[in-house]
C-alpha cells in the first residue's frame, strides 16, 4: 500500500483508537517514535509505548496486549518478515509498519488488508510482480507438468482472479505456493531505504502538522543512517537536499535583521561542517584521533601514522597545544576559517571528504550541537553497559535525551559517546597492529577475544557494527593485499559469558561505490540450519546473529563453504 | 514525670512529618487516662482535706490541676491532629484507603472516615448540576486534557471504567486522559513527564 491519500485517510482512521507503539532500538526509530508520539499528542490519540529491542520481545510484547489492542504501530521493525505468520493476531487487528529495512516482505506488501506499509513513493521497492509469486495450487501442478516458465497469458487472468480470492480470504495458509529462485533474488541482499524519522516528518507535513523540533528529529534520523553506513552516499546527499527544503522554510526568519526570533528558540542551520566526530564537544586533537575516516586515513595505529598527524597539523599552523585543548578554548583567531584550512590540508594528505553536508541545531548562547554529535550521544546512552535497571532503561533515557529540556542527559550521552569512540579506536588499532583481522577465503573474519579491554560495549549490536565498520575501513587502508580490499567482513565478540554465547555481525566490503547491500542474513541463516548450530536471530537486522561459542567454528566452516 | 506519656504521643505525631498516620497508640493513650484519673482521684481526697482545714494543700491541687490540663491538652491535641490527616487521606487516596493504612486507625477513627466521605460526597453531588462534581480531581488546574506517563514499576493490568485495560510494565510509556492517571500518579506508580 503506497504513501498517498489512501494511507493518510487511514491513518486518521487510526487516530481515533488506542495504539500500540513497537519501537526498535534505534537511533532512527526513537526519532520517528518521537515525531509521531508529538502528532499523537496533538489530536489526543492515547497510545501505549514498548521499546523492543529484537523479535522475541516483539512478540512477547504483542502477547500481552493483543487483547487490549487492535492497532499497532510497529517502528524499524516487522517489515522483512511474514508479520501476520509470526504473530498469529486476528483478523481485525491491523499493523502499520514503518521501518526502512529492506526488501519488504512480499506478503507484507501484498497483504491489503491487515498490513499497512508506511513508504514513500519514490521508494523504489523492487518487488517482484505479484502474478510471478503467488499462485494457487492447481496452477501449480500444471506448471511442473508443462515445466514452462510462464503459462499463457488467458490461463494467468483466470488464475489471478481465482488467486486474488484465496489471498484476500481469511485464511491465511491458502496463500499459495512460493516461486523460490524469484524470492531467491528477491531477498538475497538486504539493504536500507528511507529513515523512518523522514516518513513520520513526512506524514506530519501531509497533515500540516510539522514543527521545527520534528524536522530536526528527522535530520537525526537521516544521519543515524549516515553515521552507520546504512545508506549509499547518494541516497544521503539526496534526503539532505529534500530536508535542506524544510529547513528553509521553517527557518528563514533570521535573514531578516528586524523580525529575527530570539536567540533562545530553536533554530535549525545547515552546515558543510567537519566530519570528525563531536569535534565543537571535545578537543580538535581527540576528535582526529578517534574519527574513522582520519583514523584510517592517517593511519594513525602506526608510528608512521602519528607523524603524519604531526605533520598535518603542522601544515595547517595549528599548535599542538591549542588543538588538545577544549575545542571552545581554543584561540577564535585558529578557529576562524578553521573548516576550510583543514579541507585544504586534509586534501593534501589524501583525504578529499573530510566535509560533509549535515545540519546543527542551535538553542540558548550555550547549546550548539551538530546532527551526528546527537547521533553519537543518543547511540551511546541507548547501548550503556552501566546497569541501571531493565534494559528498557536506556530506551527511555536516550528517548529522553531527544527532548530539548533533557539536556543533563544529552550530555552524559556525549560523554559515553567519546568513550565509546576512543574504546572503538584503541580496538581496532589493537586488530590492526595484532593481525587479528584474516581472511577465511570469501570473506575477512575478526573474533574479539573475552578479557579485550571494554569488550562488554561491543556486546551490543550498534557499537560492535559501527566498531566492524571502523575495522574494516582501516584495514583496507592498512593492506597491501588487493583482494582483501574487497572482501565483506565477519566480527564476533563475546556477548554473554556466563551462557556462552557469542554475537556476529557481517557487514559489505567497503568500496567507493557500495551499495550497501548485504548479503550476510540468509548466509548466516543456511549456515545454521546446515550446522545445526545453536543460533538466535533475534536483531531486527538479519546480519546480525547471536550462537553458542562452541558452535562457531564449524558456522564458520559452513559460511566459508557456503560463500566459496 | 506527670504529662510524659501524654507529651510523647504528641511528639511522635509531630515526627511522623508529611501528613503520614503513625499506628493509633492506644495503650499510651489509656496510660496517660489511666494518669489523668489517678491525678484527679488524689485531688478529690485533697480537696476534702484542705476543705477541712489543711490549706498547704492547696498548691498541690493546683500543681495536679495543671498537670491535667496539660494531659487533657496533648491529648485533645494528639486525636485531633490524626483527624486533619485522616481527613487529608481522602483527597490524597481516595475512598478507599490501602489496607496499611486502615491498620494504623483506630475503630472511632474509622467510623469519623467514613462519615467524613459521607458528608463529602453529599456536598459533591449537591454541586455541578446533575452528575455532582468530583472534588477531588485536578486538584492543580490542569494544562491538558491528556498526559503522557511513564510506569516506574511493574503494576500489572490497570481497569479504566469504560472497561478498556492498560497493562502497566515498567519503562512503558503512555497517553491517557488525565483524570485515568491521576490516582496512579499520585500513589508513585505513573510518572508524568513533561516533554
Amino acid at each position: 500500500v503506497r504513501f498517498d491519500t489512501y494511507v493518510v485517510n487511514t491513518i486518521l482512521l487510526l487516530f481515533l483508537q488506542r495504539v500500540l507503539l513497537l519501537v526498535a532500538s534505534d537511533v532512527d526509530a526513537l526519532c520517528a517514535c518521537k515525531i509521531l508520539q508529538a502528532l499523537f499528542q496533538c489530536d489526543h490519540v492515547q497510545y501505549t509505548l514498548v521499546p523492543v529491542s529484537g523479535w522475541q520481545e516483539l512478540e512477547t510484547a504483542f502477547l500481552e496486549h493483543k487483547d487490549q489492542f487492535k492497532y499497532f504501530v510497529l517502528i524499524n521493525c516487522g517489515a522483512n518478515v511474514d508479520l501476520l505468520e509470526i504473530l498469529q493476531p486476528e483478523e481485525d487487528t491491523f499493523f502499520f509498519v514503518c521501518d526502512s529495512h529492506r526488501p519488504i516482505n512480499v506478503v507484507n506488501v501484498y497483504n491489503e488488508t491487515q498490513i499497512k506499509l508506511l513508504v514513500k513513493p519514490d521508494d523504489d521497492l523492487d518487488v517482484p510482480a505479484y502474478d510471478d509469486i503467488f499462485r494457487d495450487e492447481e496452477e501449480e501442478e500444471e506448471e511442473s507438468e508443462a515445466e514452462s516458465d510462464g503459462s499463457e497469458p488467458s490461463d494467468k487472468r483466470r488464475r489471478f482472479e481465482e488467486v486474488c480470492f484465496f489471498c484476500f480470504s481469511l485464511k491465511r495458509n491458502k496463500i499459495s505456493y512460493y516461486i523460490r529462485e524469484i524470492l531467491f533474488d528477491y531477498e538475497q541482499y538486504e539493504y536500507h531505504g528511507t529513515s523512518s524519522a523522514m516518513v513520520m516528518f513526512d506524514l506530519a507535513w501531509m497533515m500540516s502538522k510539522d514543527l521545527n523540533d520534528m524536522l530536526w528529529w528527522a535530520i537525526v534520523g537521516l544521519t543515524d543512517q549516515w553515521v552507520q553506513d546504512k545508506i549509499t552516499q547518494m541516497k544521503y546527499v539526496t534526503d539532505i537536499g529534500i530536508l535542506q527544503r524544510h529547513v528553509s522554510r521553517h527557518n528563514h526568519r533570521n535573514e531578516d535583521e528586524e523580525n529575527s526570533l530570539s536567540i533562545d528558540c530553536m533554530r535549525i542551520a545547515f552546515e558543510y561542517d567537519l566530519r570528525l566526530a563531536l569535534y565543537q564537544h571535545w578537543s580538535l586533537y581527540e576528535s582526529l584521533c578517534n574519527t574513522s575516516y582520519t583514523s584510517a586515513n592517517l593511519k594513525l595505529w602506526s608510528v608512521q601514522g602519528q607523524k603524519r598527524l604531526q605533520e598535518f597539523l603542522a601544515d595547517m599552523g595549528l599548535p599542538l597545544k591549542q588543538v588538545k585543548q577544549k575545542f571552545n578554548s581554543m584561540d577564535i583567531s585558529l578557529k576562524e576559517n578553521l573548516k576550510e584550512m583543514i579541507e585544504e590540508s586534509a586534501s593534501k594528505f589524501g583525504m578529499k571528504d573530510l566535509r560533509v553536508q549535515t545540519f546543527s541545531i542551535h538553542f540558548g548562547f550555550k547549546n550548539k550541537f551538530l546532527a551526528s554529535d546527537i547521533v553519537y550521544a543518543t547511540a551511546s546512552l541507548m547501548e550503556s553497559i552501566e546497569k541501571e535497571g531493565p534494559e528498557t532503561t536506556n530506551f527511555i533515557k536516550a528517548l529522553d535525551s531527544l527532548s530539548r529540556g533533557n539536556l543533563d542527559k544529552l550530555h552524559q550521552g556525549l560523554d559515553l559517546a567519546k568513550k565509546q569512540l576512543r574504546a572503538i579506536q584503541q580496538t581496532v588499532a589493537s586488530c590492526i597492529c595484532t593481525n587479528l583481522v584474516i581472511s577465511q577465503g570469501p570473506f575477512l573474519y575478526c573474533s574479539l577475544m573475552e578479557g579485550t579491554p571494554d569488550v562488554r560495549l561491543f556486546s551490543k549490536p550498534v557499537s560492535l557494527c559501527l566498531l566492524s565498520k571502523y575495522l574494516l575501513k582501516s584495514f583496507v587502508c592498512s593492506t597491501k593485499n588487493k583482494r582483501c580490499k574487497l572482501l565483506p567482513l565477519i566480527m564476533a565478540a563475546p556477548m554473554d559469558v556466563e551462557q556462552g554465547t557469542v554475537i556476529m555481525v557481517g557487514i559489505p566490503p567497503e568500496t567507493e561505490s557500495s551499495d550497501k547491500k548485504n548479503f550476510f542474513g540468509r548466509a548466516f541463516e543456511k549456515a545454521a540450519e546446515s550446522t545445526n548450530s545453536r543460533t538466535l536471530h533475534n536483531h531486527f537486522d538479519m546480519s546480525i546473529i547471536e550462537l553458542k561459542t562452541e558452535d562457531r567454528s564449524k558456522f564458520l566452516d559452513a559460511l566459508i563453504s557456503l560463500l566459496s | 514525670m506527670a504529662g510524659e506519656r501524654a507529651v510523647g504521643l504528641v511528639r511522635e505525631l509531630q515526627r511522623a512529618a508529611g501528613g503520614h498516620l503513625p499506628p493509633f497508640r492506644a495503650e499510651e493513650l489509656r496510660q496517660a487516662l489511666e494518669e489523668m484519673r489517678a491525678l484527679y482521684e488524689r485531688n478529690q481526697a485533697d480537696v476534702s482535706e484542705a476543705k477541712a482545714g489543711r490549706t498547704d494543700l492547696i498548691f498541690l491541687i493546683r500543681f495536679r490541676h495543671c498537670c491535667l490540663l496539660r494531659n487533657q491538652r496533648c491529648i485533645v491535641a494528639y486525636l485531633y491532629d490524626r483527624l486533619l490527616r485522616i481527613r487529608a487521606l481522602r483527597w490524597e487516596y481516595g475512598s478507599i484507603l490501602p489496607n496499611a493504612i486502615q491498620f494504623h486507625m483506630s475503630a472511632e477513627e474509622v467510623e469519623w472516615f467514613n462519615r467524613y466521605k459521607k458528608s463529602l460526597a453529599t456536598y459533591m453531588r449537591s454541586v455541578g448540576g446533575e452528575e455532582g462534581l468530583d472534588l477531588t480531581q485536578d486538584i492543580k488546574p490542569p494544562k491538558s486534557l491528556y498526559i503522557e506517563v511513564r510506569c516506574l514499576k511493574d503494576y500489572g493490568e490497570f481497569e479504566i471504567e469504560d472497561g478498556t485495560t492498560v497493562l502497566l510494565k515498567k519503562n512503558s510509556q503512555h497517553f491517557l486522559p488525565r483524570w485515568k492517571c491521576e490516582q496512579l500518579i499520585r500513589q508513585g506508580v505513573l510518572e508524568h513527564i513533561l516533554s
